[in-house]
């Protein structure tokens, strides 16, 4: 009898990414109280501020080199577009109307290609400009002042994508979450959102 | 917080350049008085010493060498925190109290508070704070300690040629203007808390013709902080509005039954 499900990430993929996401969400509790006196509350949760630097410190080297390997590991599948993804920007995916829509998607759509990239891109930039950030006294001050700035803004747009990523892959798509949680979707999941995946893993038609 | 700031009953100095004999009462009165160890320095072929700031050295005396037809000329100017209107250092701590303006319009610290982020040197437009053996601030705090029971700052009062003088900011400004002097400091930022009676122009003596807070400061503070506050609630709006209206995708269930009786 065939199985219900089908493979779509490995133990280590789902490892990884999660390593991912608690290092981002980290940084983000730790640093909100640096982007703004507005959110200092939050250095509380870490036991005041100097903490909350030396947290923001750790779980930086931390994302900085998982979320790095993360987006090499799939560097392939998300850099390149294809005829079928042009025809995906297109029609926005069909998410932005109730219309059923037939697009022919591999194993990431072009939405998720241009979120690993832009946090791909993202961790780049708040690595570099982080290092600058935590020795302001060994670089020029205008480097420093520029990476203050490009910190902050680089934090907006992974926030920003990260709140629509969190969105589509849990109740906005039901039935994608279980990918990163256990590894599998179901055959129909992956007959409907990624065709063309589903035809080179099963060899099926969709 | 309460930083705001009474221009007219502020406290500041006004340094009156052309007095300056270059003695260095105001290092050595600032030293002793805020209990700061020496600086160990190295020749280096000038009288200046230090050559900067230290976070052992609130103020120092900047020696301007300059030739002029084979005449060597000198010109000294008081460097110090400026103690700005419009303090780039107070806009980017994210510790609230460790830096604060005081009554008086001084921005003065508190090492206790101060998380050794070091955003505030980026942030000065002057260059001015330092850091300790502790990654706490250090700078000029205008004596707090003194002029809050009325007595004049350390520096002011050991400087032998009245270059240095203390009191209400616009009352200094006013007896300078009278005077004929020239002025830096008095508007940017706000206003300084230390306005300098300048011969020349102010590049001439190190200072910025124009301070301002950096633009890259301004544009993460005054820009990229509101906008990217409204951002994060409006994408999660959007989500809401998007699962509301056109709402999620769904795989009906009889689509695999459909399949598996064809």
């Amino acid at each position: 009898m065939i199985s219900k499900y089908i493979d779509r990430f490995s133990t280590k993929e789902r490892v990884l990414h999660w390593f991912v996401t608690v290092t981002f969400f980290s940084l983000m509790l730790s640093g909100l109280g640096l982007y703004s006196r507005l959110f200092n509350g939050y250095f509380s949760l870490f036991g005041g501020g100097s903490n909350a630097i030396l947290v923001h410190k750790i779980a930086g080297v931390m994302f900085f080199f998982s979320s790095l390997i993360l987006f090499l590991h799939n560097r392939e599948k998300v850099t390149e577009f294809d005829q079928d993804d042009q025809e995906w920007i297109r029609l926005r995916g069909g998410y932005l109307s109730t219309d059923e829509v037939h697009l022919n998607v591999g194993k990431f759509n072009p939405g998720q290609k241009m979120f690993a990239i832009f946090i791909g891109a993202a961790t780049a930039v708040l690595g570099i400009t982080g290092i600058f950030i935590w020795f302001p006294e060994s670089f020029p001050r205008w480097i420093v002042q520029i990476s203050l700035m490009l910190h902050g803004l680089m934090f907006v747009g992974s926030i920003m994508f990260v709140v629509v990523h969190v969105y589509l892959a849990t109740i906005g798509n039901p039935g994608t979450l279980e990918a990163m949680l256990w590894g599998r979707v179901t055959r129909s999941w992956a007959r409907h959102h990624h065709p063309k995946w589903y035809k080179e893993t099963t060899g099926d038609n969709p | 917080m309460a930083d705001t700031l009474n221009q007219a009953t502020r406290k500041g100095f006004l340094v009156d350049t052309a007095r300056c004999i270059g003695c260095r009462s105001c290092q050595v009165a600032c030293k002793q008085w805020n209990k700061l160890d020496a600086d160990k320095t190295t020749n280096q072929g000038t009288f200046e010493n230090p050559r900067d700031l230290t976070p052992a050295l609130y103020n120092r005396i900047k020696f301007v060498e300059k030739e002029t037809s084979g005449e060597v000329t000198w010109q000294f100017v008081n460097e110090r925190c400026m103690h700005c209107g419009d303090a780039g250092c107070m806009k980017v701590c994210p510790s609230p109290g460790a830096l604060y303006r005081t009554k008086d319009g001084v921005v003065a610290f508190n090492k206790e508070k101060c998380i050794s982020c070091k955003y505030c040197v980026s942030a000065c437009p002057f260059n001015i704070p330092r850091y300790d053996a502790d990654s706490k601030v250090s700078k000029c705090h205008l004596c707090i300690d003194r002029i809050g029971g009325g007595i004049t700052p350390a520096c002011a009062k050991a400087c032998p040629t009245e270059t240095l003088k203390y009191g209400n900011r616009s009352q200094l400004i006013a007896g300078a203007k009278a005077a004929k002097k020239t002025l830096y400091g008095e508007g940017d930022l706000n206003g300084l808390g230390v306005v300098y009676a300048l011969e020349g122009p102010p590049e001439q003596y190190g200072l910025p013709a124009n301070p301002h807070i950096p633009m890259s400061i301004f544009l993460w503070k005054d820009v990229i902080k509101p906008l990217g506050i409204l951002g994060f609630w409006g994408s999660i709006g959007a989500m809401l509005l998007h699962y509301v209206t056109i709402g999620p995708k769904k795989i009906e269930e009889h689509d695999e039954e459909v399949r598996h009786d064809q």
